[in-house]
């Protein structure tokens, strides 16, 4: 069938179907443009204030820290300029090559290229990652220079918080590490609300941003933190900022300042002393010896702790920075425990210097200071003999002379009419069992041994175990169960001296504000029954007493007491039965040797307690350097506030700096 | 001697011919290309590469193709219109077998470093076929079974493999350009609304059986229930229209859109090109846009109803009403009028192959507007 060329039928229907779409186009035309104008003009508001939305952003500005001061404003504690080297993985073409090449620049390990993308497969590209911080200038330097070929390599300065290396105190400040996810839920669940929990949660998560973990750090964290600034940044849909308008920006509040007791030029001359070698071995009888002592001097007035030293110490800006396994291991394994806070944590048989004590339970069991028992060298007790220190014996003594002499059998006489619960309560009274609640944690309260404390002890076995008369025996000469910090004695010692409830304390000042001096009140007990107990310490120390060699006299007059205390039972050789001088023992068998002071010895002002692991004999190891140590303190006198300017604590600062944002 | 002549003839009925190219339509189609240039040279940040440059030169290759088309007669096109069509058909039929997978699709065909899509050549194939069919048709016959099955069996088979690629939008396309030329050539309404029944229920039909992929089926539900799933399915068609809205009247500024510059929109060079226009040129630059393709349209159904032949005809009003479903269709689904089903604004988005199928179909109107006078198309054989 042929059709015609020319149908004016379908012609024309042609010309009236496309009419009709023609409209329909136009009509559907017409709803597009509508829905455009409903868009850009009857709700362009609300979209443009959506697309704001979209593209503007809170950053947070990381605070500085707080510095920390010792007692006269000398910076313990303080944030440096630190050089670090960081990668955003989103801009390097392959993480790993990057990583690998720019080992050729600065030293970088294979672990941690490993560690740095583990990182990176944790968290989202654009975010920062810093491979190496703690960065000398060379190497920084060297960096820089090449990090414009490096694409994805980013060097910049931060900072990180630094200890002064002089002060010792890594015991004291503690340290800082990286937030960890216990740290971060910690931090949530102390929030008073989710808005500061999730403002403390993206500080957390800075990168480099680190939180006190251990001593003053830790304790005083939230107030050293600061409050992290803001700045509105424009971001893309990473997430990734693209400009910032430091306008609208609010700076960030650096943290208070923290204000210490602590003396860090006594404090550094007091670990000087303690490690120096004061021949109390004699040359050749052992293997160069290790000192591991600590001291603590307390100003008797307003317990402040002016020095709290530990040897050996650790370097607190090694665990800022991040430890290394070697060396924590190093740290961790060494007999000196170099990671111990000694003089709040490390707990030892105070040995003689219980003897003080002891004293002054007698006094309160109504034996006269007068009293006088004989001393022929051994004192027979349930059968069995024990011998006084002085195999000689020391002759009649009364209770001066006995704290003179440091007689065993004198206390032991004692120790048979007062009972070892009236002791343990004096011990209580004088500080022993107690924590303080310095703010650094790690406070031991060592044993003051009772009847309820031995059947706590030995709850299980067997029960209900009874006390036995000869143990009150040891415990009067500071042996057997009973323990104390160094803190503890140096607390005890300061109570004998004043009389007074004295509690040590560390911190002076928060931010501006000074901790008031805190007033002591009267100790329980008679004041009178102190007298014969100040009396015999002084005899130790300046009437050729066990510590004569200690005495500070004709400058100072100090008052002390000596402490050798048995860390085995007695040590004889094995062939000969013959007892060995602590001479002759590995070093870890000796004697602690332990010294507690006041001075001076009329107007009581400081207060020291030195012990010595191992070092053999109070007389020989502690009392010299205590002496040492306690000079130099009478020299400087810091309690003198008229001799010296304490801080008086520092202002809050408004610290404008943008540079830490991402 | 006589060579030399007819050369010369063909020569000068070359130049001729090219003398008579409708240089409006022309013109709005390079403007076209050109909003498309600039948008492209801001989504690159206000660079040539990757798209901009590409954009341009493919805009003068598809140009070159159009005006090649136009100056052969359309008799030539006539007669080629069903080998076309079987060949378009057989590329379609290759793609599952060799083709590359793109997006979790396979629709594409690499041809020696050149990658074709065979569903792109089919639009232009089939208002081809179905004009060249409907040419060839007693009118009388349009609204009788017989002479509707073919016309539906050549649309329902690259509909269904597109469809199965799977490339919904492509497959509407191809659909709604196909029953355009149905109703053009003036088949009965009854059929027109047989045929919107059966297409309904083929859709439900679609959804329940499962032959809708899940995105898909997403993609719908989230068009019904725009608050739903913002990060999800309606992240795009939402971040769309906060680009456009937050645009205004007059625009963000060239370059200043913050919505497409930071990467809220990614993958935008392609089927969300038009909110970077929204954003930056505001309603003032989207309209005239829109003009454009108005322009382009009008100037085509003029083309339409001054040439002689009904294949013409058809063939041109087919290609104008194809070109303006993907307009309508691609600022819909932008804007939340439609669902996103993949489809790209013509000549604006960048991509190669919606280019030259447009242009080439755009150079089939010229030749029907150069060869407007020819109303004596023989034609034989198939429908004839």
């Amino acid at each position: 069938m042929r059709v015609e060329p020319f149908d004016t039928s379908r012609h024309m229907a042609f010309t009236r179907r496309a009419t009709i779409m023609s409209g329909g186009t136009l009509a559907l035309f017409g709803g597009v443009v509508f829905r455009l104008y409903d868009l850009q003009v009857r709700r362009h508001e609300d979209f443009r204030a959506l697309a704001d939305d979209n593209q503007f952003n809170q950053r947070l500005i990381v605070p500085l820290r707080g510095n920390i001061y010792d007692r006269y404003g000398a910076v313990v504690a303080t944030n440096e300029q630190d050089f670090r080297v960081l990668v955003i993985p989103e801009r390097t073409k392959d993480l790993r090559e990057t990583l690998l090449t720019l080992s050729t620049i600065m030293p970088l390990t294979e672990r941690e290229i490993v560690s740095v993308m583990d990182k990176a497969r944790r968290q989202r590209s654009f975010i920062p990652i810093v491979v190496a911080d703690n960065l000398d200038w060379e190497t920084f330097a060297a960096v820089n220079f090449h990090s414009t070929d490096l694409s994805g390599i980013v060097s910049e300065v931060g900072t990180a918080r630094s200890y002064d290396p002089d002060a010792g105190a890594a015991f004291v400040v503690g340290y800082m590490g990286a937030a960890t996810s216990e740290d971060i839920s910690r931090a949530n669940r102390e929030a008073p609300s989710t808005e500061d929990a999730e403002k403390t949660e993206l500080l957390y998560r800075q990168p480099g941003f680190k939180i006190g973990k251990a001593g003053l750090e830790r304790t005083f964290d939230a107030n050293l933190q600061g409050e992290a600034g803001s700045i509105r940044v424009q971001v893309n849909a990473h997430g990734r900022v693209i400009d910032n308008y430091p306008d609208t920006s609010v700076a960030p509040i650096q943290g208070e300042p923290l204000g210490l007791t602590i003396d860090k030029q006594l404090q550094a001359r007091a670990l000087e002393i303690l490690a120096a070698d004061y021949g109390e071995y004699p040359e050749g009888t052992q293997e160069p010896h290790p000192v591991s002592a600590s001291a603590v001097v307390l100003d008797v007035i307003t317990g402040d702790v002016l020095v709290m030293a530990s040897t050996p110490a650790f370097d607190p800006n090694v665990f800022s920075r991040g430890i290394e396994a070697s060396y924590w291991r190093e740290l961790n394994q060494s007999p000196l425990k170099p990671l111990l806070n000694k003089p709040v944590a490390g707990s030892y048989p105070p040995g003689s210097t219980f003897k003080l004590l002891t004293t002054i339970a007698a006094q309160e069991a109504g034996i006269a200071p007068t009293t006088r028992f004989h001393c022929n060298g051994s004192f027979p007790f349930g059968g069995r003999v024990a011998t006084c220190w002085k195999k000689e014996g020391h002759g009649p003594l009364d209770m001066e002379g006995a704290i003179k002499h440091s007689c065993d059998v004198y206390f032991w006489n004692l120790a048979t009419q007062v009972d070892i619960d009236h002791i343990a309560d004096v011990a209580r009274r004088f500080g022993l069992g107690e924590t303080f609640d310095l703010g650094i944690g790690a406070e031991t309260e060592g044993t003051v041994p009772s009847r309820a404390w031995k059947r706590a002890y030995y709850r299980n076995d067997p029960p209900n175990q009874t006390w036995f008369p000869g143990e009150t025996l040891s415990v009067a000469i500071g042996q057997g169960a009973v323990t104390a910090t160094p803190m503890q004695l140096a607390v005890m010692s300061a109570r004998i001296a004043t009389h007074k409830e004295v509690r040590p304390r560390l911190v002076r000042a928060i931010g501006h504000e000074l901790i008031p001096e805190p007033v002591f009140g009267e100790l329980g007990g008679e004041t009178e029954h102190m007298t014969v107990v100040r009396k015999g310490m002084n005899a130790v120390v300046n009437e050729w007493g066990t510590a004569a060699r200690s005495t500070l006299l004709p400058d100072f007059q100090m008052a002390g007491k000596t402490g050798t205390s048995q860390v085995v039972g007695l040590k004889r050789d094995p062939e000969t039965g013959r007892r060995l001088r602590n001479e002759e023992l590995p070093w870890r068998l000796r004697d602690h040797a332990l010294f507690v002071s006041f001075a001076p010895y009329d107007n009581p002002r400081y207060a020291c307690c030195v012990v010595v692991e191992h070092g053999g004999s109070g007389s020989r190891a502690a009392g010299p350097r205590a002496r040492d140590i306690m000079r130099s303190v009478l020299e400087k006198d810091p309690g003198d506030g008229l001799r010296h300017d304490l801080w008086s604590g520092g202002s809050v600062q408004r610290v404008a700096r943008l540079g830490d944002t991402r | 001697m006589n060579a030399i002549v007819i050369e010369a003839a063909n020569r000068s009925k070359v130049r001729q011919r090219l003398s008579e190219l409708n240089l409006l339509l022309l013109v709005l189609l390079s403007m076209i290309a050109s909003a498309g240039v600039m948008a492209l040279y801001s989504v690159a940040d206000g660079n040539w590469s990757p798209y901009a440059m590409q954009h341009g030169i493919r805009f003068m290759l598809a140009m070159s193709v159009l005006i090649g088309i136009a100056i052969t007669p359309l008799k030539f096109w006539l007669s080629v219109a069903y080998p076309g069509y079987v060949a378009a058909l057989l590329l379609l039929l290759l793609v599952p077998i060799i083709g590359d997978t793109n997006m979790g699709a396979r629709r594409w065909l690499s041809l020696g470093g050149f990658q074709l899509q065979p569903s792109e050549l089919m639009k232009v194939a089939l208002v081809l076929a179905l004009a060249r069919y409907y040419h060839g048709l007693d009118f009388k016959r349009v609204s009788t079974i017989f002479g509707l099955i073919p016309p539906l069996a050549m649309i329902g088979a690259p509909v269904g493999l597109v469809f199965l690629q799977p490339d919904l939008g492509t497959a509407i396309l191809l659909a709604l350009s196909g029953f355009s030329v149905l109703l053009l050539a003036g088949l009965s309404w009854r059929f027109v609304v047989l045929g919107m029944i059966v297409g309904a229920g083929g859709v439900i039909g679609a959804v329940k059986t499962g032959l809708l992929k899940s995105y898909q089926i997403d993609r719908i539900t989230a068009f019904l229930d725009p608050d739903a799933d913002p990060l999800g399915a309606n992240y795009h068609p939402n971040q769309s229209k906060i680009a456009i809205g937050s645009g205004g009247v007059d625009g963000k500024g060239y370059m200043e859109g913050t919505q497409s510059q930071l990467d809220f929109l990614p993958e935008m060079q392609t089927d969300f090109i038009f909110t970077i226009i929204g954003e930056e040129f505001g309603l003032y630059g989207a309209v005239v846009l829109l003009l454009l393709y108005l322009g382009v349209f009008f100037t085509t159904l003029q083309i339409a109803m001054s040439a002689k032949s009904h294949f013409g005809r058809l063939l041109s009003f087919g290609i104008a009403l194809t070109f303006v479903s993907y307009v309508l269709i691609n600022t819909g689904m932008v804007m939340g009028l439609a669902p996103v089903v993949g489809v790209p604004l013509p000549l604006v988005s960048h991509g190669g192959t919606v280019m030259l199928s447009m242009m080439a179909g755009f150079g089939l109107v010229m030749s029907t507007w150069i060869h407007r006078n020819q109303d004596t198309l023989r034609t034989s054989g198939f429908g004839s």
